[in-house]
């Protein structure tokens, strides 16, 4: 990418306002366009299900702050409908077509949709954006009849103390044994007890049998035959990648965007995919495409993706992240590091702290209060999980044509060498847990925050 | 805030209202940012111009979006 050229993001969340933002501090000096569905400036999406469902928080408090002047051109609540990899144009509504020398996806997730909820009711609800938030607030003023949530993962739970924050009764419906039994059973159990405490009413190993719908109440007829009166349901179910505008596009959609390790679209030129939408094969771990639904993942892979973009295809790095996520739960704090989902087993690594292994080897942390900890287990993690050396293919100058057929090209593809992982000689930062609190300032030069724990 | 406003230099403030400690900053800056054995975040407020790569990255990570870089420009 050079000057004059012209770079379109698509998603105007974290991952598109970071990316544009890499792209400034690496000097870019052509055009930015950001185009968003959502009528607003990148917000911290986080804060939906937690202080801006409670109200402890506005919508205008949330707004995500760039470090650089990202001069962009916003597009927003505009949906891109379609992408032509050949002629390089996404497609807009109004059957406006917008040229680009480089493309970002960095359209996300939406929420997954449960089969039998009535969603033309405007009792049944997600929570994803900051309108979601705000209608659903609306709706528990307008009733105080219990709020219920169906699912059982990181927003399910944090819905559900959210409530129990404002008072309000709350049942939460999982399938699973516990919630979030996925971070392991010693985070299920203490994240069990959390709901318990706070009387979050918990109906696992359970589904809804029958939806109930009336002018007056809104019913929900459980398979542990519970029967639930409520003012509002929301689903918290999971996402599915927003990746419907890009069908036809030659790019593999099965499930996000197939990418090379490099965050590379598969099948294009010059079309790098950032956040939760891009799968690509994390070689930190292995060679297989996944995708990562965190947040600072969407940080990281936003960044990545620029530098990679403005590197060019023969130049990019592969994205070799540490994932790592958080999540609070009434006053408590669930972090995550590494792959949790990938472990085959369990083992305590400390007070708190739940390791998850694969093939005998550390994959992943969990921990539930206990910050210090997780920063010396994520330090552990690095240190055992090197990235392996990556050389890939040069492609032949000739397709490097803009408008070569993308059918023609050949793949550049990996070549991991076996022993790179173990020849590395990889320095992690190892002094972390050991910082003294003295070791570099005095006392006077430094702040405090935080209660404590 | 009115203390951190004697300082005219680049600086970081967090809001302690915000801030939950997760020590995600901790990880990014641990040169900026510490963490207490008693759970308290420390920081140091004064940046020199090295800092300000490691300061941003603490900024766009923190899970409560609490840290704020001031005085970077000529503010």
């Amino acid at each position: 990418m050079s000057d004059g050229d012209r770079i379109v993001i698509v998603g105007a969340g974290v991952a598109g306002l970071r990316s544009a933002e890499r792209l400034r501090e690496l000097g870019f000096d052509g055009e930015i366009v950001i185009v968003g569905d959502e009528r607003r400036r990148p917000y911290h999406r986080p804060m939906v299900s937690k202080q801006l469902v409670t109200g402890q928080l506005r919508p205008m408090d949330v707004e995500l702050k760039p470090y650089v002047d990202v001069d962009a051109h916003w597009r927003f609540g505009a949906r891109a409908t379609h992408l032509d990899t050949s002629q390089r144009v996404v497609h807009l509504p109004g059957k406006e077509e917008l040229w680009y020398d480089g493309l970002i996806i960095a359209t996300g997730v939406v929420p997954r949709h449960l089969p039998g909820a009535p969603r033309h009711d405007p009792r049944v609800r997600v929570l994803r954006t900051v309108e979601d938030a705000v209608s659903l607030r609306r709706a528990l003023t307008a009733s105080n009849k219990p709020a219920v949530v169906i699912g059982s993962g990181l927003i399910g739970c944090e819905f559900a103390a959210s409530m129990r924050t404002l008072g309000r009764d709350v049942t939460l419906v999982g399938h699973a044994k516990a919630p979030l039994y996925r971070f392991g059973p010693r985070v299920a159990e203490a994240v069990t007890e959390t709901h318990e405490k706070h009387r979050a009413s918990l109906a696992m190993n359970s589904e809804v049998r029958h939806w109930i719908s009336t002018k007056d109440a809104f019913g929900l007829h459980l398979t542990n035959n519970q029967l639930i009166v409520a003012s509002c349901v929301v689903l918290a179910i999971g996402s599915v990648p927003a990746v419907d505008w890009l069908r036809g596009s030659g790019l593999d959609i099965s499930d996000g965007v197939l990418c090379e390790p490099t965050l590379f679209a598969e099948g294009a030129e010059d079309v790098v995919v950032a956040g939760d939408a891009a799968r690509w094969p994390n070689l930190r771990f292995d060679e297989t495409p996944r995708r990562v639904e965190h947040w600072l993942n969407a940080v990281e892979s936003a960044r990545a993706a620029a530098e990679n973009l403005m590197a060019g295809r023969r130049l990019a790095k592969p994205f070799t992240p540490l994932p790592r996520a958080w999540s609070s739960i009434y006053e408590h704090r669930l972090q995550m590091a590494g792959m949790p989902a990938l472990g085959e087993d369990t083992v305590a690594l400390a007070d708190g702290v739940t390791g998850f292994v694969r093939g005998g080897r550390l994959i992943g942390a969990a921990s539930w209060d206990k910050p210090r900890a997780m920063l010396h287990w994520t330090a552990e993690l690095e240190r055992r999980l090197p990235v392996p050396e990556y050389t890939p293919v040069a492609e032949p100058a000739a397709e490097l044509s803009p408008t070569a057929e993308p059918s023609l090209e050949t793949e550049a593809l990996p070549m991991l060498s076996a022993q790179a992982a173990e020849q590395q000689p990889y320095v992690p930062t190892e002094a972390l847990p050991e910082l003294s609190e003295d070791m570099m300032f005095s006392d006077e030069e430094w702040l405090r925050v935080g209660q404590g724990v | 805030m009115k203390t951190l406003d004697r300082f005219r230099g680049p600086r970081i403030a967090v809001d302690n209202d915000r801030c939950e400690v997760y020590g995600i900053c901790v990880w990014e800056a641990p040169q900026l940012f510490q963490l207490d054995r008693d759970g308290r975040l420390r920081y140091r407020r004064q940046l020199e111009e090295a800092d300000f790569p490691q300061a941003a990255a603490a900024a766009r990570c923190c899970p409560m979006q609490a840290i704020v870089l001031r005085g970077m420009t000529d503010e």
